[in-house]
């Protein structure tokens, strides 16, 4: 694929905004070491060796059996009993570099949970003894994800709604544009609130829950993007040509429309993932156990006696939100057409 | 106090270090004026914004050069002599006046600004020198319209306000960058007089900056020719037109529109009728707001023979745009549309896609006609890809080749993006773009008013070898009645959207029937008869 002058320019706005291109780096290197926690953080060795046999425990499950236990369930590799029985066939297990994962509880700390920030425990456990540090890996991918798929959804449902009705204007538009606003004046917390108390959410019905409202956030710029070049005269070209509306929408409106929707993403995704910590504070969020960044500093706010806990928490959500931030600012400086001094025309 | 009020010598300007103008020198004396005169990115208003110090610094330096007003060097003068400068011993007047008026403030205010800031006059005081500098630029009912905001003014009322902000502290140079290219003929020809007229009043200097040759013979005393930064010639205006020494020069004064239009065939047939075709805006849509219909165009009909170029003629406003767009069925109207035998009024969308194979439209701005975010090759083979959908990748490729070399561009342009691209050769896509389909009836909607002269008249040609090839009927809408001329066949004279006079073109340029064609004929070929026109018009 050729890039257009545009997007070189664009991409060289964007690399001149040194702390929104670094902050992408950053971003990016902890999301892929974030898609990859189970190498991380587990409670499952990485390789094992058995009677001379390699055995790779985080991607399959062995039972007990195997290893001349008695019990057919998966092996828990961290027990000490199982770890002798490895050991005694001069079998050995290779580890993550933390050996445990969100759900592990830790019974061997030797301290009441939550225990305070050891070599065992870098930044201590929570008041049930799982690993604060696991917990955050997890979380930061469970909680980017999920931003990530809301703020596609709702890209695409506003997207599709401010196209309709600045597109086709009138009546469509008068209409839409009172049922967004009649919509977009409900009560969204408690609304989610009442509906997340029906039923427990999964991960799926919460996405689901939060795109019902989330969705209205790009509709007006769209449509306003739309009631501008829809009466261009290339626009108008192409209805002279005969061409439809929808490919006139798709070739000539939408790629108009595309500049101010990427410049709105970056802050979007923020706000989905600000939505989902909040929820997940407040309890209504994710299933209980989830690895979830929003009820670790619940768990901090319960337990002020344990610092660690809601430290660790707010240093987590402040860098994830910090480098969204900044890379957003530099996408807007890149979208920026005034931005551009060097390369415009001298009159 | 000199005579000589400006002195340019040796003046270069630079952007990002790659120069635009090029050791320019000249002067102006107090009481003349001089024209500027160059085709578009010739450098002349970069020149004219320099002398007042307004460009954008740094991005534009000056290597070279020094500009001496009226004794006070500009170039590297400290910020408090420009302020003192600027508006007050030179002032400048844009070309576009809806944008240099401040839409939020009244006339009485913009105008009472210059007076306050640099005369510090009292509230009474600058009311009463506001409304005689109102009524000096012709400004009629200037008490009633102090309190008026620019939307409530014409395109030529807002041009005088223009002039009277700019004169207000009675500046010894006037600086007019095009000032009456946003401007219908007939106000051109009003606005020109009254500037000439005010000139020799204040005994003030002019420098007007233009591209229209019929003006800069009206009212200048010198011109310098500019091109690529450079003053290639300048001379006594009389001289200059009699007898330009620079090819340059020539070519410019050689590059008027010319030729006659293509003679239609004996027995060609009706391609396009319109019966009582009307066009009717509400304003003040709304449940409660009083409806007003503004009527755009009013039972206008109209015939258009295989092969002939109707000429639609009229100022902004008077309907041709909308006309031409109701005939291609891009806006609704009322009345009877029969293209080639069928009546396209009462089709719906699917029923009329064979007829946008036969139909198409040229629009004036060549910049706003072609997507940005579309290569050349997408934006031509669009039509084809709705139309012959059959066709391949190769027999695409070899139409966009076609139709690229039909309009005179290279085929090896085609997978640039329009900005790539100047005024003309955009308008030659544009019109690629259009013929690609081999269509009978095209609407040329000012499809050379954004270009400059010597494209226009390139222009003009290619259109109407084009029609003699293809067998083209155009219906042509343009104010300009040099370009008209040389392309219509028939003409057809509208005003606040009905038609006041239709017929043979040469005939009524000969022997115009009304006092509106009369007066656009004079704007477009000789001024000294619309100051006569002008004094009647101005009353109404």
């Amino acid at each position: 694929m050729t890039l257009t002058p545009l997007t070189r320019r664009r991409l060289a706005n964007f690399r001149a905004n040194k702390r929104g291109y670094w902050s992408l780096k950053i971003f990016l290197v902890l999301l892929v070491l974030s898609l990859f926690a189970e190498f991380i953080a587990n409670d499952k060795p990485l390789l094992l060796s058995f009677k001379g046999e390699l055995y790779i425990p985080v991607l399959v499950s062995y039972p007990e059996t195997t290893f001349g236990g008695v019990l057919y369930s998966e092996a828990d590799y961290s027990e000490p009993a199982v770890r002798e029985l490895i050991e005694s066939e001069r079998g050995w297990m290779l580890w993550p570099p933390i050996p445990f994962s969100y759900y592990t509880i830790d019974r061997y700390t030797g301290e009441p949970a939550p225990a305070a920030p050891s070599s065992r425990h870098w930044l201590g456990t929570d008041d049930v003894a799982r690993d604060v540090l696991a917990r955050i890996i997890y979380g930061f991918r469970l909680s980017v994800l999920f931003g990530i798929a809301l703020t596609l959804f709702s890209s695409l449902i506003g997207v599709t709604v401010g196209a309709v009705q600045g597109f086709f204007g009138g009546w469509v538009d008068l209409i839409g544009q009172r049922l967004v606003e009649i919509w977009a004046g409900m009560p969204v917390l408690f609304l989610l609130i009442i509906l997340a108390s029906l039923a427990q959410p999964n991960v799926f019905t919460l996405l689901g829950l939060l795109l019902l409202f989330s969705w209205m956030s790009l509709v007006g710029v769209v449509r306003a993007e739309f009631l501008r070049t829809r009466n261009f005269e290339y626009v108008l070209a192409s209805r002279a040509l005969g061409v439809s509306s929808f490919d006139i929408i798709r070739q000539d409106v939408l790629p108009n429309a595309m500049v101010a929707t990427l410049t709105f993403l970056p802050f979007i995704l923020t706000g989905s993932i600000t939505t989902l910590t909040s929820l997940d504070f407040l309890g209504f969020g994710l299933p209980a156990g989830s690895p979830s960044l929003g009820e670790l500093l619940a768990q901090g706010k319960a337990n002020l006696h344990a610092p660690w806990l809601g430290l660790s928490g707010f240093f987590a959500l402040l860098i994830m939100l910090t480098l969204l931030i900044f890379i957003g600012e530099a996408v807007r400086d890149a979208f920026d057409s005034r931005r551009s001094v060097t390369s415009m025309d001298a009159f | 106090m000199s005579d000589r009020i400006l002195e340019i010598k040796n003046l270069s300007v630079a952007f990002h270090g790659s120069t635009v103008v090029r050791e320019v020198d000249f002067h102006i004396d107090r009481g003349e004026t001089l024209a500027l005169v160059g085709e578009s990115g010739s450098g002349k208003s970069v020149t004219a914004l320099s002398i007042p110090q307004l460009l954008p610094y740094p991005q534009a330096s000056h290597p070279s050069g020094s500009i001496l007003l009226d004794g006070i060097e500009m170039i590297s003068a400290s910020k408090a002599t420009l302020l003192k400068m600027r508006g007050n011993r030179v002032s400048m007047i844009f070309q576009e006046p809806m944008t240099s008026l401040n839409p939020l403030h009244t006339i009485e205010r913009q105008v009472g600004e210059v007076l306050f800031v640099h005369q510090r006059l009292g509230g009474n005081a600058v009311r009463k020198r506001t409304l005689e500098l109102l009524e000096m630029v012709g400004l009629q009912r200037a008490s009633e319209r102090l309190t008026a905001f620019p939307h409530e003014l014409s395109g030529g009322q807002r041009q005088r306000v223009m002039i009277a902000m700019a004169l207000a502290n009675e500046p010894d140079l006037l600086i007019a960058d095009e000032p009456t290219t946003a401007l219908d003929v007939i106000i051109q020809a009003q606005i020109l007089t009254l500037l000439k007229d005010l000139q020799s009043r204040m005994n003030m200097a002019l420098l007007l900056i233009t591209h229209d040759l019929v003006m800069v013979r009206r009212i200048a005393d010198r011109v310098c020719v500019m091109n690529q930064g450079c003053i290639v010639e300048t001379a006594i205006t009389k001289t200059l037109f009699s007898a330009p020494t620079h090819v340059y020069t020539r070519t410019l004064l050689n590059a008027q529109p010319k030729g006659n239009p293509v003679r239609i065939k004996g027995d060609s047939k009706p391609l396009m009728q319109a019966d009582k075709v009307s066009v009717y805006f509400q304003l003040g849509s709304g449940f409660l707001a009083r409806k007003r219909v503004l009527k755009a165009v009013d039972e206008v009909s109209m015939t258009i023979q295989t092969g002939q170029t109707v000429g639609v003629v009229g100022e902004s406003g008077s309907g041709k745009t909308t006309l031409g767009m109701a005939l291609l069925r891009l806006i609704r109207s009322k009345g009877k549309i029969v293209f080639d035998g069928v009546d396209i009024q009462g089709l719906n969308n699917k029923s009329l896609k064979p007829y946008r194979h036969d139909m198409q439209i040229v629009f004036q701005d060549p910049y706003g006609a072609l997507s940005p975010r579309r290569s050349v090759r997408q934006i031509i083979e669009q039509g084809l890809r709705v139309h012959e959908p059959h066709l391949g990748d190769d027999e695409l490729a070899t139409r966009v080749d076609g139709a690229l070399e039909d309009v005179g561009l290279d085929s090896t342009d085609k997978d640039r993006y329009p900005h790539e691209f100047s005024g003309g050769q955009r308008q030659r896509i544009a019109i690629a773009r259009a013929i690609i389909l081999r269509p009978r009836f095209i609407v040329l909607d000012e499809p050379t008013s954004a270009l400059d002269m010597s494209v226009q008249a390139q222009v003009v040609d290619l259109l109407r070898d084009l029609q003699a090839r293809y067998q083209l009927s155009y219906l042509f809408i343009s104010h300009d009645l040099k370009v008209v001329r040389a392309l219509a066949d028939e003409l057809v004279v509208m005003k606040d959207g009905i038609i006041i006079e239709q017929g043979r073109a040469s005939d009524i340029f000969e022997r115009p029937a009304t006092e509106y064609t009369r007066a656009l004929i004079a704007a477009a070929f000789d001024l000294e008869v619309v100051n006569k026109t002008s004094a009647n018009d101005g009353k109404n």
